[in-house]
């Protein structure tokens, strides 16, 4: 006879799974899970105290360390709030420059967020295309930037250095090459039937439970909430951007978005590319005293800085509100609560793209 | 004495959470609301919620003040929605059953700081160690 177990499963701080330590304490009725609870502290490096008293231009690096996979959005969004602060006008050609170094990196933060899913659901091959197809991405973000990561790319007033023209003209056709693998790599995922029964009707997440849990980006956006910090960016307008959502609010849904954007990150480079204005580079401007909410949108959603500076430009306060602080906690307090398999606890958790080092920050 | 490797005493930890600039202006804004000691709201919100859930407050509350509890003036003048659903502080049962006396006084003739405030005071016993 079938007997049905209570137990309590903790998964981590070590998951062959997860890509950095977090524990959730899984309570499990039988396979159901009924309740989970999550612990963090395994990487907390207190960034925020560290910030605290030292002069932007030291904080902007520590900016971009909070998180290696999304850096360049912690960099702009640390900037543009410092520019916001102190009235600093961005060249038209620097702005252009800024949103396609932020697309790439959106680009390689959705390629490895889909590739950490297709390892969790056991396709890997798939994965390794994924994986593959970032190291490209990462390529043309190094060409363009200097570095994989922490490239220190936007500065007060414009960004370090312009395009190579060399880069300029070799971008166009590797965006085309990346694009026609994108093609099959989503196709592979929208028709695998196994992927399907992994992901299809697994970890859903309300559009009325996203919303208390203010959930962001991706995750938000595959709840049918058309919520993106991009809408309001005045590049972003220029561009024509608009947000894409999907209803379904489920493992597919999030992981297919996450494709749907790689194609809209790539169509804003394109254009990026083609209007790329002329002129500097580096306006240059002082950094002022003020306080400000400044919030840009991460390859995982909304981020968000509250700073306080002094007339030096030193910090004097700062919070970084990370978008996955909110998605981690919709996704163990609601997307994984009624679970019919303790296995859906991780490709749910890991379809949600948790970053714990942006979470502890 | 067995000693579990990860099962650690994460009461400093969730209080430095509660401490940074921005939870430290909402616990003193739900302290002032429900007239409740600080620390004492802080032990509550240890006691009672995981990390995550610390850490997410703020913009739980964010969109509590957007959206909870819409149409009723007295749901909002208690935090109905607010206390249970967003910030998960209170379980609903609890919540439903001051809510429904403070109605009981209102529709009652009670006037509705009267009544509100009786309510207050039952969630601050119900939010008691």
């Amino acid at each position: 006879m079938k007997r049905i177990v209570d137990v309590n499963i903790p998964l981590g701080p070590i998951h062959p799974c997860f890509k950095e330590p977090i524990r959730l304490k899984c309570e499990a009725k039988g396979e159901r899970i009924i309740g989970a609870e999550v612990e963090l502290g395994y990487m907390k490096k207190g960034i925020e105290r560290i910030m605290k008293g030292r002069p932007w231009q030291e904080v902007m690096f520590l900016a971009e360390r909070v998180c290696g996979i999304c850096s360049v959005i912690h960099n702009m969004v640390f900037i543009e709030a410092m520019e916001q602060i102190s009235d600093i006008a961005v060249p038209p050609r620097a702005a252009y420059l800024r949103v396609i170094a932020n697309e790439l990196d959106r680009m390689q933060s959705h390629l490895l967020a889909n590739f950490s899913y297709c390892y969790t659901i056991e396709h890997e091959t798939l994965a390794m295309y994924l994986l593959d197809l970032r190291e490209q991405v990462m390529d043309e973000l190094e060409l363009l930037t200097g570095a994989r990561v922490t490239c220190a790319y936007i500065i007060p007033g414009g960004v370090r250095c312009d395009i190579p023209v060399t880069e300029a003209e070799a971008l166009p056709a590797s965006l085309d090459r990346m694009e026609s693998d994108l093609c099959r790599y989503a196709g592979m995922f929208e028709c695998g039937p196994m992927i399907a029964l992994r992901s299809r009707g697994v970890g859903i997440l309300t559009l009325e439970a996203a919303e208390r849990a203010h959930v962001v980006g991706p995750t938000a956006r595959a709840s049918g909430i058309a919520v993106d910090c991009r809408q309001h960016h005045p590049t972003y307008r220029k561009l024509g951007f608009v947000p894409i959502t999907r209803p379904d609010c489920d493992n597919f849904a999030r992981v297919m978005l996450r494709f749907d954007e790689l194609f809209q990150s790539i169509g804003i480079i394109r254009k990026c590319l083609q209007e790329l204005p002329k002129g500097v580079v580096r306006g240059g401007g002082v950094c002022k005293a003020g306080e400000i909410r400044y919030s840009g949108e991460a390859p995982r959603g909304e981020l968000t800085y509250f700073i306080k500076s002094d007339e030096f430009g030193r910090i004097v306060e700062i919070q970084i509100q990370t978008p996955s602080i909110m998605n981690i906690e919709a996704c163990c307090h609601e997307m994984i609560i009624g679970s019919d398999s303790i296995a859906d606890v991780t490709a749910t958790f890991v379809s949600a793209d948790p970053c714990i080092a942006c979470t502890e920050r | 004495m067995t000693t579990y490797l990860y099962e650690q005493d994460l009461v400093p930890q969730k209080y430095r959470i509660l401490v940074a600039m921005r939870h430290d202006r909402l616990v003193q804004q739900i302290s002032l609301e429900l007239d409740i000691p600080v620390q004492e709201l802080r032990r509550y919100l240890i006691g009672h919620l995981d990390m995550i859930q610390l850490e997410n407050l703020p913009a739980r509350a964010e969109m509590a003040e957007d959206h909870a509890d819409k149409g009723d003036a007295v749901a909002r003048a208690l935090g109905r929605e607010k206390y249970t659903v967003y910030l998960r502080i209170l379980p609903g049962a609890a919540m439903d059953a001051i809510f429904s006396e403070v109605t009981t006084r209102v529709h009652a003739g009670a006037s509705m700081e009267d009544a509100v405030a009786y309510g207050r005071i039952q969630i601050r016993e119900a939010l008691k160690p």
